[in-house]
């Protein structure tokens, strides 16, 4: 099941392009990384989705419901989705709790003050419910920002930037509960510049530089790097103990079938050099770098 | 929902002590000049004083103390009508740049809830508080005026007409300035300075009258009504065409 499909979604600023041509499809219970620098685009993409923004040319369905030129999605767009905003923002003289009941009730939830203090306790602000929110510290204010996201039961939730200018500690804190909703298998779209985050968290990213430029999968797979002094062609007998092989430079990946003793035993015993040995996972942050180039290449970011 | 918009607002303007001494002290300072001077005036003033009062405002000689208290009363009216347009403006400036400045503004806007339903509730949330103060004020300012004189002089029908229908009105001029200005720029601050230069024709007026230069009777306060009535009529036109999420999100300066 689809959760979103966008096509060829454009939008500019004043006759700025903010982002032009993105297309993709999330499924349903999928964690989508929106990737991609600062002023890239993906705060845009993400006000569109959310049925803030209407764009200039292209479509989008989220969550049943459709979005085109002149047409933002409107109150049943912003009923099905929840947005987490880059900034918490909520109102310093009310508590914690007056906060989210406040916000639920626009949302039109169904017993506001219980599901405030639902998700109150799953977040653990509990004993800080009936703080002023300017009292909370930031990691506090953004799972609150979290909480309210989820008021609703939304079906497709939208995280801006949910780790920017957090402190480690409550950025662990966020990155938990985020891992949290995916194991519940909730729809996010995660929207960051990240990249460990994405890596972590999500199964597919869209890069993203005022255009969409790939759609990249999260390898799971661990690889056995083995680095040696010089260039060695493995013998065909290694073929037996791996299910695959690949000499980048000066090392072996090898997609292990026996156990590493063996493997660095069969290296070793035909004449392969070998400086270490370490698992590897394919990193976004290669695609990543690799895709940064392009877009400077094409003029795209600076 | 608006009611909702409402209740929060005023929630949190209790909760604000500076803002809610910053809206008594003006209404304070209107009520208690005037019948400080004028108590001075009646009681322990030398008669020359008295005297140049009446030959300024033009009151009939050897009209009574009554009378005198009468012309200044009704010259101190304009005052109120300042009242209701400056105090929303107080609230009403904080309302669309004040939730930008705090970046409330785009999670508000996320919600299902409509433009209309969160200019109108931030509206009517400065406009209770407006008018209360403003009407007592009035209230204040009659009762004083009527203990120094000995004599029930007020309410008359100008300040009746001027506290009761032309208040209310400019107090939505007041607010509506204030929320048309507030949506365009970013600085709540900078909302409040410019919507507030809309009480510089009332004080003009006002001047004008203590100068003794204009009598301003319920002719000017009629037509000042029916004007001021037109000019909300616009404001809400304005407000409504104008006013959608992606404008209030990108649209200020």
């Amino acid at each position: 099941m689809i959760a979103i499909e966008t096509k060829g979604l454009s939008k500019s600023f004043g006759g700025r392009p903010a982002c032009t041509g993105i297309s993709f499809e999330v499924a349903r219970g999928e964690v989508f990384g929106l990737l991609g620098p600062n002023g890239a685009g993906k705060t845009t993409t993400l006000r569109m989705l959310a049925g803030l923004y209407a764009p200039d040319s292209g479509t989008a369905r989220v969550a049943g419901v459709d979005i085109g030129p002149g047409k933002p999605g409107g109150p049943d767009l912003r009923r099905k989705v929840g947005l987490l905003t880059e900034q918490p923002g909520f109102y310093d003289r009310l508590t914690a709790r007056e906060n989210l009941i406040f916000f639920g009730k626009l949302y039109g939830a169904a017993d506001a003050p219980g599901r405030a203090t639902k998700l109150l306790n799953r977040f653990a602000l509990r004993s800080h419910a009936d703080r002023p929110f300017a009292e909370l510290s930031r990691g506090m204010k953004q799972k609150l920002a979290i909480a309210r996201a989820l008021l609703h039961e939304p079906e497709v939730i939208f995280l801006d930037e949910p780790t920017v200018g957090l402190d480690p500690e409550a950025t662990r804190e966020v990155r938990s509960v985020i891992a949290e909703l995916a194991a519940e298998r909730a729809t996010i779209v995660l929207c960051t510049h990240h990249l460990d985050e994405v890596e972590r968290l999500c199964s597919r990213a869209a890069f993203i530089a005022g255009r969409l430029l790939a759609v990249h999968e999260m390898s799971r797979k661990e690889l056995l790097k083995v680095e040696l002094a010089q260039p060695f062609s493995p013998p065909a007998a290694m073929e037996a103990l791996c299910k695959s092989i690949e000499l980048r430079g000066n090392s072996l990946f090898i997609d292990p079938l026996a156990e590493v003793p063996d493997i660095v035993a069969a290296l070793a015993a035909a004449g392969a050099r070998i400086v270490s040995v370490s698992p590897h996972r394919d990193r976004l942050e290669e695609a990543w770098l690799q895709l940064s180039q392009e877009a400077r290449k094409q003029g795209l970011t600076a | 929902m608006t009611l909702l918009i409402v209740r929060k607002e005023l929630l949190e303007l209790r909760r604000s002590p500076a803002l809610l001494l910053s809206m008594i002290s003006l209404p304070a300072t209107v009520v208690l000049v005037p019948l400080l001077l004028l108590w001075w005036l009646l009681r322990h003033a030398p008669d020359q004083a008295l005297a140049f009062v009446q030959e300024f405002y033009g009151v009939k000689a050897g009209a009574t103390v009554a009378g005198v208290a009468s012309v200044l009363a009704r010259n101190w009216l304009p005052m109120f009508l300042v009242l209701p347009v400056f105090l929303p403006i107080l609230i009403a400036a904080q309302s669309i740049g004040g939730e930008r400045e705090r970046r409330t503004l785009e999670p508000l806007l996320a919600t299902p809830v409509s433009t209309i339903s969160i200019i109108l509730g931030k509206s009517i949330a400065a406009l209770i508080p407006a008018l209360i103060i403003t009407w007592s004020a009035a209230v204040l300012f009659c009762l004083g005026i009527d203990l120094i004189i000995g004599a029930p002089l007020l309410p008359d029908s100008s300040w009746l007409f001027g506290t009761l229908l032309l208040a209310p009105l400019l107090a939505l001029f007041g607010n509506g300035a204030a929320v048309c200005v507030s949506a365009r720029v970013l600085d709540p601050r900078a909302a409040q300075n410019l919507a507030a230069t809309t009480v510089l024709p009332l004080l003009g007026l006002l001047v004008m009258q203590l100068a003794g230069r204009i009598a301003l009777g319920p002719p000017f306060y009629f037509s000042l009504a029916l004007g001021v009535a037109l000019l909300d009529v616009a404001l809400i036109a304005f407000a409504v065409r104008t006013f959608d999420r992606e404008r209030l999100l990108t649209n200020w300066r």
